[in-house]
């Protein structure tokens, strides 16, 4: 049995439709970051599968239930980390997972929730003295205190700094190895490629990739060798094969093929038998960022760095 | 500082409960012990410091100053400065602090616990009039002990009554009218507008000379009646009576008919989520 299952889900707004024609299915265990830029509907598909949004059309079932009608019981299967923090700045972290956990059935002890989190050394602080980062994963923390069989994360990273957000990665990460069911919107690439089993690409209310981030990087096109010719060298001298492969504005190899141990070796060859330093050559995989501007319809702007 | 900390020997928590179904009851925890704790949760919130200097600092301030350095307080000076703790907790300090905890997403956030709905909108009314009744006693407390005011048995017990009945009124009126209140910007001038015109019309900071009908309609407002109830409890000796039906009534009428209106229009989200529709329709 599916943990999610959406079929053809639209919702509209007015006249404007903010989710169209969605479908898809999450199976137990999975991970499934929805990646979008903002107004791509990934908010409102995830409000539709918590019970909070009616659809205007389709299908959605959230544990074999329709979340608008998801009961007690339900709801105790079913965990969520909202867009905005939510939390009532005067108590402390403990007390708030307390008084959370004593909701549920079943609820993870609230010492290892803390340890999961990594937030055991703030437990007696009030939750309105805490940092950005600290705050969102007692968020994600009350989320999973219920020991959810699914966790909806929005957003669970945006505006965090970076050791922040590997910090709430790990916390998640601690929590997927337990075998939880997970649904994150993200508009960070690598979080995607960080956390996911599966990236579901939304754009303008429609999916428009549902693929693994292996398989989306992959659309990214072909890697990328890239060489910044030394002064030495005339442009006129480069055999043809290279040459085709020339930016004559920055004096660079660019060349992007399939095969790129065949373009290497002609690279190389030639440079050893001009004697030319190395150094600065690069080598770049196709890059998640050119894959998604792709996959959502934007123009790719030619990275300046794919070390 | 190290970057990222490791948590240390994390004992595993299985699944295995979930899968096999035995052993560990699936059953949700009871409602009567969840609503308590809500009680308990809500009660601790609203009975911050700032709910102390306002709800009892402020009016003993204003006691303490009527009474004009004589050794006495009336029993209508103590009842009006013990009603004024007592609205502005049910009603200002409550109302704002609704309309806050919504637009931050708490009440989203609880509306998708299992914790029935119900159950957090009676925990959060029953926590205030707790509060709010204790706000109200602070008050008539400091003129036992200041002014020797008298006190019976049987007044302490109706002026409770009254309390508990005028501060469900506030309250459950400020949860109507904090429904409506769409920012948290908007919510202390919206409340406070409404509310002096009521307290003041009154007696509840002083009584003022003011036209007949002026009084007739404040009578039947949540607020004289508060008063007016508090002062006979308080003046209540063998002759005259200790409770007014009309005060009780009225009371109870705005409770009621809050509470209706409350239970109609209560918002669970923000009115304005950071993000649903997009900015710009690409």
């Amino acid at each position: 049995m599916s943990a999610v299952a959406v079929e053809r889900l639209s919702k509209r707004f007015g006249h404007f439709a903010a989710v169209e024609d969605v479908s898809f299915e999450v199976p137990e265990g999975q991970v499934l970051a929805v990646l979008g830029p903002n107004g791509a509907g990934k908010t409102t598909t995830l409000e539709m599968l918590e019970g909070f949004l009616s659809p205007s059309s389709g299908l959605v079932r959230v544990l074999d239930a329709d979340p608008r009608r998801g009961g007690r019981s339900w709801r105790g299967r079913v965990g969520l980390v909202l867009q905005s923090t939510s939390l009532d700045a005067e108590l402390t972290v403990r007390e708030t997972l307390e008084l959370y956990s004593a909701l549920y059935a079943r609820p993870w002890p609230v010492d290892e929730v803390l340890e999961l989190m990594d937030l055991s050394s703030d437990e007696q602080t009030r939750t309105g003295a805490l940092s950005g980062g600290q705050r969102r994963r007692v968020d994600v923390a009350i989320g999973i205190v219920g020991r959810p069989e699914i966790l909806f994360l929005d957003e669970p990273t945006t505006g965090l700094d970076p050791e922040a957000r590997r910090r709430t990665w790990a916390g998640v990460e601690r929590l997927i190895a337990h075998g939880t069911t997970v649904l994150l919107t993200t508009h960070y690439i690598d979080e995607a490629d960080e956390l996911a089993d599966r990236v579901i690409v939304l754009a303008g209310g429609r999916i428009v990739t549902d693929t693994t981030p292996e398989g989306l990087r992959a659309q990214g096109g072909p890697s990328t060798i890239r060489y910044p010719l030394p002064p030495q060298v005339a442009l006129e001298e480069l055999p043809e094969s290279l040459a085709r492969h020339l930016d004559t504005e920055r004096r660079t190899l660019v060349i992007q093929h399939p095969d790129v141990t065949a373009c290497l070796g002609e690279l190389v060859a030639w440079a050893a038998s001009r004697r030319l330093d190395l150094t600065r050559l690069e080598v770049g995989r196709p890059s998640l960022e050119e894959a998604y501007l792709r996959a959502i319809g934007e123009p790719v702007i030619p990275q300046e760095h794919a070390a | 500082m190290s970057a990222v900390a490791q948590p240390t020997a994390i004992t595993p928590m299985t699944n295995s409960a979930r899968t096999t179904g035995s052993g560990i009851s699936d059953r949700l925890p009871g409602i009567g012990g969840l609503l308590l704790a809500q009680i308990r949760y809500q009660a601790r919130l609203l009975a911050g410091g700032r709910t102390l200097v306002i709800g009892i600092g402020l009016p003993v301030i204003l006691l303490i100053a009527s009474t004009n350095g004589h050794a006495r307080a009336t029993a209508s000076s103590v009842a009006g400065r013990a009603v004024f703790g007592l609205t502005l907790t049910a009603w200002n300090t409550y109302g704002i602090r609704l309309v806050v905890a919504r637009e931050a997403g708490v009440l989203k956030r609880w509306r998708a616990t299992p914790l029935p709905r119900w159950a957090y909108f009676v925990g959060r009314i029953v926590a205030t009039v707790v509060v709010s009744m204790l706000a109200g006693a602070a008050t008539v407390l400091v003129a036992v002990v200041l002014y020797n005011t008298h006190l019976s048995v049987a007044s302490a017990l109706a002026v409770l009554l009254v309390f508990v009945l005028g501060a469900a009124a506030w309250a459950a009126c400020a949860t109507a009218v904090a429904s409506v209140i769409p920012t948290v910007e908007a919510a202390s001038p919206i409340m406070i507008l409404i509310y002096f015109p009521v307290v003041i019309i009154s007696g509840v900071i002083g009584s003022m000379s003011q036209p007949q009908w002026l009084s007739t309609l404040a009578s039947y407002l949540p607020a004289e009646p508060l008063v007016h109830g508090v002062t006979t409890a308080l003046r209540h000796t063998a002759g005259t009576p200790l409770l007014s039906i009309h005060d009780l009534v009225v009371l109870a009428v705005w409770t009621l008919v809050g509470l209706l209106i409350a239970v109609a229009v209560f918002r669970w989200e923000p009115h304005h989520p950071t993000q649903r529709r997009p900015a710009r329709i690409r």
